[in-house]
């Protein structure tokens, strides 16, 4: 009967007797009384080995005060949980996007950021996500072209499938279609396409857009694209020399910044965008005259368009040549200063509320502190604050039409949302990318198929004036108030 | 020869031993030198003849044979050790244990041997007193390494445990989306798994797997473990036997519930971990092999690797026959997996590490032989050429005699094992002409296919890393192969700068594998990535933490390459900046094969990383725990127990050849023991009241008090 001591985990107990005439087990049943580890679970370490239960105590040759170790703990065993985690890399690609906060990029196909970039600033637009997909697969009216149909369900296939992607879409249809309908983006250079400005491809899509859009949604007969984006001027054509005067009203997409020696600012590239000169004949002169032109913003779209003019046409390198200028551009413009007489009128009320609205906050923070309970009768909204999500922004849509008398007015206030960008030295050269705010407030910056997240105060550096990527297009959203 | 006689007498006593040494060098009669010896020249006597028998490749044993008997005429015995140990003489040990009959200085004897990774079975014969036997023997097999550990952090308070998050740092990023708060990502879970693994070694608490314990059992952990996808569960159980590391009695009772798991995944993985738990431990009962053993033969092959694997890491360098008995039936058995089969040969490899054991190689190369795993274009045959090759780790020319590097594997592995023996069997020598050949191989521009080329690339780091000149030189022919290389070559750049500097953050290097962070191939990039965290392994390095963060933030989109910046900052935050994965230690002297072993295993993998560390087999990471030592001087009593002194920590002068008695440490500033040393740090007591026993302050150090010291106050 030898005595042996035994080691579990940091307590040892000394001399337990080993029975050899038992079998193994017993021996366990005996440090079940001192350890509470039943037999079972016990793993019994002799030298090199585990002794099992029906082992021979003579084989394994145990002497005299050898020191055994054993294992096994009471503990409950551990289990796997009933339900097992879900994973990220599990889920549909559709709820990976929610998780991600935002879309996904596009391929290059050969040149085509400039067509990446414009994409990825209209995608950024819900209110045109949302009236493309109520546009018909098939219901094609007539005064419309195939090639413009085709395109249009390309757009919104395309931004489709960029809400439902977590990894970069390859434009192909987009491309393709983009290319049919105008035919100078497929030109070839050297065997492959060529760098396009991206103004021009922006400028294209919204026209066939606005077409598309009109004539589908026939019934209110109202050109969504137009709401969103057109702005009214009114002009006043003035002759020096014979003191004519007359007036004109037109519609455009986007303003123009100007950019000369004087324009540091967008503000007064803009002024100077909306001022022009120009040559017609004048019937009471009865020769040509030079005439100026003065514009002023008759009407605000929900989302402003200003385009920096950059480049002009350099006759002696047969090129578009680049202004590389630094130009500033503000987070948040104001362009009531632009506006006619009759507009500055319809703003002036919202904006008052607004400026109340602002002064009682801060009012808020320094006397009200005590009153604790925040006066909220009148709620000022955000424009992002309405479209959170697609499927919000589909009521804003349908609200859209009768946003003006319904309440929610424009208030002259404009709020950066995208930014396209353009790096190098000319327009049919270097690379175009596009910074997008995301509904979460966020800045990324779609680098083709790579999306980035920025700080905002970087997305006011891209105003140029080096090699670094510069503000071509800005889209600013408007910031509206209920009243 | 007469006036070379006298000359050599005047300048040996006239402190000019260089001049000697270098006279006696030319005559070559450096054996002349042992009747010139006195006790005021051996010690720089000795120090030159170590130091120049670096760059004498052929006849290095003669210069360090006349060190050895110097430093055992005059009792040197630490020192004798040192130069056993460097000369892989393990017969001679038994001679200085002879000589040393000082229980105190056998005990100091034996903490080098711990820290060389030496496993010794100490008999009857070499220490007559039962006793006295148990507690050196308890100190060849680490037993108290654990302890000496927990006394350090405890010392420098970092005992709480870290979470990975604490580690991210992700508050200092701006714009980083931490919207996925809703859900868990398997893969961000599996790294967090091993930073929680690498940041908490050795302290045997941590934030994710241990936490309420006691609490209801299983409860957290269980439920964290739970939170993986199936493989990755292997690597998650694992990482209990990292957090651990080294405390066998209780790491072994936590582990051991696991084994009951339904789940094959989970048993792999608590294999693996009492694996981890027995690194560089011996234990009286051998727990690991007893535990492990059962598993080998299992049905399941994922059980069976974590067992195998295991097996590797707690024996490795043991040679031990029990577990070479074990493994080689794998081996044999010819419809085993290749996996398995691989791992088999890697385990072996480890155990047997640098034994020229012609068996066992015979067998893997057998077992290599079989047409249907000989396709290289399986990554895990690399790692079966690699078990094959670090039998000879370290042996130089002992590889040419062996029958092994005569086999007929076809021509691309063929090449590959060639060059893979030969970097294996000088590696740590500084050989200027094996650097000079592996250099050859890099010149040629082949296509994606010639891989040889990237196991020369790591193999010109693993030969030249061996002193301070020749690692230098290695760091600028790098730029070139970076220049002109071709992919394959380039890929492998960063993990060959990892290698060379790892644990040791020099700031020309960080600065190139930061510019290599950011490269067009993706394979350079995550190879760099793993390679910052090589390099400030265990350090806490700030420099390479905010660029890792930084990185971070710029691949937050790319899976693997976040991965792969994770287990960076794992790695730099090794043990809390307690630890280190150098595998030379004694002053840059010593290599410890089990340790370099380890490293060049996961550097091996990480060469096809896809297949590897980011497909299912990541838990080849763990092999970086045969390399983890704590970097720290412990100074013990006569009785082993912790002894607080002041010491003076310093940067190390070179003072070889050096007239007079320079000072050895520069920069240097006094602090009380236990103390963290750095890379290229050197440590000296700052109080007569002590003499330490060995002449290299590292690790643990026996301090004996000084009879003639008189206390001024």
């Amino acid at each position: 009967m030898p005595t042996v001591s035994v080691k579990w985990q940091k307590e040892m107990f000394p001399a337990v007797e080993i029975d050899t005439s038992q079998p193994p087990y017993v021996f366990k049943c005996q440090l079940y009384d001192l350890t509470g580890v039943p037999p079972e679970r016990q793993k019994i370490m002799v030298k090199g080995g585990l002794l099992k239960d029906d082992a021979d105590w003579s084989t394994l040759g145990v002497k005299e005060g050898q020191k055994l170790m054993m294992m096994g703990t009471a503990d409950e065993i551990v289990k796997a949980p009933e339900k097992g985690p879900v994973f990220v890399e599990d889920l549909p690609e559709e709820e990976q996007v929610v998780n991600l906060g935002h879309t996904a990029g596009l391929f290059n196909l050969g040149n085509t950021c400039y067509m990446n970039s414009t994409i990825q600033c209209l995608h950024s637009v819900p209110e045109l996500k949302s009236a493309l997909i109520k546009y018909p697969q098939s219901g094609r009216s007539n005064d419309l072209d195939q090639s413009s149909h085709l395109l249009t369900v390309a757009t919104r296939d395309l931004f489709n499938e960029l809400d439902r992607n977590v990894k970069p879409v390859a434009p192909m249809q987009f491309w393709m279609v983009l290319r049919k309908k105008y035919p100078q983006f497929g030109q070839l250079h050297n065997g492959s396409f060529m760098q396009q400005d991206a103004e021009e491809c922006w400028t294209q899509l919204l026209y066939t857009l606005s077409q598309s859009l009109r004539s589908s949604s026939s019934s209110e007969n109202l050109d969504t694209v137009k709401a969103l984006f057109g702005i009214e001027l009114v002009s006043r054509v003035h002759c020096e020399e014979s003191s004519e005067e007359s007036s004109e009203a037109e519609s455009v997409y986007a303003l123009k910044c100007h950019i000369s020696h004087e324009v540091n600012h967008l503000h007064e590239g803009l002024k100077h965008g909306l001022k022009s000169e120009l040559e017609k004949a004048s019937p009471s002169l009865g020769r040509s005259a030079i005439y100026l032109k003065d514009s002023r913003i008759n009407g605000l779209p929900r989302f402003l368009t200003i385009q920096f003019v950059r480049f002009f046409w350099k006759r002696e390198s047969n090129q578009k040549a680049k202004i590389l200028r630094k130009v500033d551009y503000p987070l948040e413009l104001d362009v009531y200063d632009l506006c006619s007489d009759d507009l500055r009128k319809k703003l002036d009320a919202p904006r008052q509320i607004l400026r109340d609205e602002e002064g009682r906050k801060l009012g808020l923070k320094t006397n009200e502190k005590s009153a604790g309970s925040v006066d909220t009768d009148i709620k000022m909204l955000d424009a992002e604050g309405s479209s959170n999500g697609v499927g919000e922004s589909s009521k804003a849509i349908s609200q859209e039409g009768v946003l003006h008398d319904k309440g929610m007015h424009l208030t002259g206030l404009y709020n950066l949302v995208a930014v396209l960008t353009h790096k190098g030295r000319s327009a049919d050269s270097g690379h175009y990318v596009a910074w997008v705010k995301q509904e979460s407030g966020k800045w990324i910056q779609y680098d083709d198929d790579n999306p980035i997240p920025q700080r905002e105060e970087d997305i006011t550096k891209l105003s140029g004036g080096g090699d670094w990527h510069m503000a071509y297009i800005c889209m600013y959203k408007a910031r509206v108030i209920p009243m | 020869m007469v006036p070379v006689h006298q000359i050599v007498a005047f300048y040996m006593k006239h402190n000019a031993e260089p001049e000697a040494v270098d006279l006696l060098t030319e005559v070559e009669d450096i054996d002349t030198l042992l009747e010139h010896v006195d006790s005021s020249n051996y010690r720089r006597m000795c120090l030159y003849l170590t130091t120049v028998a670096r760059y004498l490749p052929d006849i290095d044993a003669y210069f360090l044979n006349v060190a050895y008997k110097t430093y055992l005429e005059f009792e040197e015995y630490p020192s004798a050790l040192r130069i056993a140990l460097f000369l892989d003489g393990l017969e001679n040990w038994e001679d200085i244990f002879m000589f040393c009959d000082d229980l105190l200085r056998r005990k100091q004897l034996c903490y080098i041997l711990a820290r060389h990774g030496v496993h010794i079975e100490l008999k009857k014969g070499d220490v007559a007193d039962d006793v006295d036997r148990l507690v050196l023997q308890d100190i060849i097999n680490n037993a108290k390494l654990s302890e000496g550990y927990l006394t350090l952090a405890r010392d420098v308070d970092v005992m709480d445990p870290k979470s990975p998050e604490d580690v991210y740092k992700a508050y200092l990023l701006y714009g980083r989306a931490n919207a996925g708060a809703s859900f868990d990502s398997a893969r961000e879970n599996l790294a967090a798994t091993f930073v929680n693994a690498f940041v908490n070694a050795g302290f045997g608490q941590d934030m994710l797997m241990t936490v309420p314990s006691e609490a209801s059992s299983g409860g957290s952990s269980g439920n964290w473990l739970f939170k993986h996808k199936e493989h990755a569960k292997i690597s998650a159980a694992a990482s209990l036997g990292m957090i651990r590391l080294w405390d066998v009695d209780s790491g072994l009772a936590q582990i051991e519930k696991y084994l009951h798991s339904n789940d094959n995944h989970v048993i792999a993985g608590a294999l693996l971990g009492v694996g981890i738990v027995n690194c560089s431990i011996k234990h009286f009962c051998e727990p690991a092999l007893g535990l492990l053993g059962d598993y080998i033969d299992k049905e399941d092959s994922t059980i069976r690797i974590g067992a195998i694997m295991g097996l590797g890491l707690a024996y490795a360098g043991t040679q031990n026959e029990h577990v070479r008995r074990t493994l080689i039936p794998i081996l044999e058995d010819e419809k085993a997996p290749l996996d398995v089969i691989a791992f088999t040969a890697i385990s072996l490899g480890l155990v047997f590490v640098g034994s020229c054991n012609v068996g066992i190689a015979d067998i893997i190369v057998d077992a290599l032989s079989d047409p249907s795993r000989s396709a290289l274009g399986e990554p895990l045959i690399r790692l079966l050429l690699l078990g094959l090759c670090l039998l000879y780790l370290g042996k130089k020319d002992d590889v040419d005699s062996t029958g092994a590097a005569k086999v007929g594997f076809n021509q691309k592995i063929k090449k590959y094992y060639d060059i893979t023996l030969l970097s294996c069997a000088y590696a740590g020598t500084g050989d200027v002409l094996k650097v000079q050949h592996l250099m050859g191989q890099c010149e040629q521009h082949l296509s994606r296919d010639a891989i040889h080329q990237g196991a020369a690339v790591l193999g010109l780091a693993m030969v030249a890393m061996a002193e301070d000149l020749g690692l230098e030189m290695e760091l600028r022919s790098m730029e070139h192969l970076l220049q002109y290389g071709e992919q394959n070559i380039r890929k492998a750049v960063p993990l060959a700068l990892g290698l060379l500097c790892i644990s040791n953050p020099k700031v020309k290097v960080i600065d190139t594998l930061s510019r290599l962070s950011h490269d067009t191939d993706i394979e350079v990039i995550m190879s760099a990535i793993i390679a910052l965290g090589l390099i400030g392994a265990g350090t806490n390095n700030a420099r390479i933490a905010v660029m890792l963060r930084g990185l971070s933030s710029y691949y937050c989109r790319e899976a693997n390459l976040l991965f792969c910046v994770r287990i960076a900052q794992g790695l730099v935050h090794l043990g809390k900046g307690l630890l280190t994965l150098a595998p030379y230690h004694s002053e840059h002297l010593l290599l410890s094969r089990t340790a370099m072993a380890g490293i060049i295993t996961l550097l091996h993998a990480c060469l096809d990383m896809e297949a590897t560390i980011l497909g299912k087999y990541h838990y080849v990471l763990y092999f970086l725990v045969l390399a983890m030592q704590p970097r720290m001087l412990m100074t013990v009593d006569e009785n082993l127990k912790p002894l607080l002194v002041p010491v003076r920590v310093g940067q190390a002068v070179d003072v070889v050849g050096k007239a007079g008695q320079p000072k050895t440490i520069t920069g240097f500033q006094t602090q009380l023991t236990p103390v963290i040393l750095a890379a290229g740090d050197r440590a000296e007591l700052a109080t007569k009241k002590y003499i330490p026993l060995s002449p290299i302050l590292e690790g643990f150090v026996i301090l004996k008090e000084n009879p003639d010291y008189r206390d001024d106050h």
